[in-house]
């Protein structure tokens, strides 16, 4: 079970909301379906997101996906470090990978509790 | 279900580009594209510096891709563009290429050329120091007997509500005039009498490790739409191809 403590899109980004901030990331299970990571492009900090849109990209070794904004709201800080340190994606995906902090206006609908997000991890 | 076939002559690079993303986005039918470039032209890999091949001769049509990887001269080749919803793929993107290039093979086999899969290696990823696509072969790529590639691909995935994937190939025929060290359809067979069998046969064994029947097919006119705006505004723009 991934932590309970935030919510989950089914395209599998990870959303922590503390005082109007969310925390965003994306879970072990992306992680281990993209493999192989070699780049992360993400936005900068003052810049905006919108709930479903991409807000940055990342390449494995065999493919490049989009990543998806659980939020709409303001970026007020960028985990710049992480993109040096793609192995954190890895070895600790919902802590010191974070990717965007937000100062968040409006929420996904689409976000599921973890016990819902187990749902979409079924391998098959 | 069908599988669209769109057998497209040699197109300009951006509206190559652009009529692939517009398959990807447009959420439609299965569709396989093969097709050709005029001029010919080398495309980056989507996180690509253009820095990087500053020395290439100064009249070297350039395009970025929506697909990773390396780069790639796109001379006499066939491309192909698979655009498909993602669960018509194995979920396993390691898998999804096992299937793909073993069609591919396949097509390849049946022309009597020879290949095999590399099963073990890294795979080949869009470094500093792996510029090119074609300079080496790592894990999933087709090589010949000499271990030289055959057949580069990459692919980009939406992972949103509607998850797609657009997977990118090429099959070298002749050697291109920037990568001569790649390995060419033309080591092997006479490329001029077999050319429009390859592409018959490229249908035929993708359709089939896909479970589809082909089809032949057009563009809807919502995608000419779309293609034509992603030329002006992406892939046809300097700023997207110099954005990193």
């Amino acid at each position: 079970m991934r932590p309970n403590d935030r919510s989950y899109l089914k395209s599998h980004e990870w959303c922590k909301i503390e005082n109007g901030i969310a925390t965003i990331g994306i879970t072990d299970f992306a992680v281990s379906h993209l493999s192989d990571l070699v780049f992360l492009d993400l936005p900068n900090k003052g810049s905006n997101v919108t709930i479903g849109e991409s807000f940055g990209e990342i390449e494995s070794v065999k493919a490049v996906s989009d990543l998806y904004s659980p939020v709409s709201g303001e970026i007020i800080e960028v985990n710049k470090d992480l993109t040096d340190n793609l192995e954190w994606l890895s070895s600790d995906p919902f802590a010191k990978a974070w990717m965007l902090k937000i100062k968040v206006t409006s929420l996904s609908q689409e976000l599921q509790n973890a016990a819902a997000y187990e749902g979409n991890c079924v391998e098959g | 279900m069908y599988l669209r076939v769109l057998d497209d002559g040699a197109r300009p690079p951006a509206e190559n580009m652009a009529i692939d993303e517009a398959l990807l986005r447009g959420g439609g039918l299965p569709s396989l594209r093969l097709y050709g470039w005029q001029p010919h032209a080398v495309s980056l890999g989507y996180f690509q510096k253009v820095d990087d091949f500053a020395d290439l001769p100064i009249d070297t049509v350039i395009v970025r891709r929506s697909t990773g990887g390396g780069a790639i001269h796109h001379g006499d080749e066939i491309t192909f563009a698979l655009t498909l919803d993602a669960n018509l793929l194995p979920k396993d993107l390691d898998q999804s290429y096992v299937l793909l290039h073993d069609a591919v093979r396949a097509a390849l086999s049946d022309l009597g050329v020879h290949c095999t899969r590399q099963t073990t290696g890294a795979a080949c990823g869009a470094r500093p120091d792996v510029r090119w696509c074609f300079a080496t072969a790592g894990r999933h790529d087709l090589v010949d007997a000499h271990g030289r590639k055959l057949v580069g691909s990459a692919q980009r995935r939406l992972r949103n509500e509607h998850a797609r994937v657009l997977h990118h190939g090429s099959i070298v025929l002749h050697k291109p005039a920037l990568t001569p060290f790649v390995a060419a359809i033309a080591d092997q067979i006479e490329v001029h009498a077999n050319r429009t069998k390859l592409r018959g046969q490229m249908v035929l064994r993708i359709a089939a490790a896909l479970n589809l029947t082909p089809q032949p097919g057009t563009l809807s006119d919502q995608e000419h739409a779309t293609a034509t705006h992603l030329i002006a505004a992406r892939f046809g723009d300097p700023s997207f191809r110099n954005a990193r």
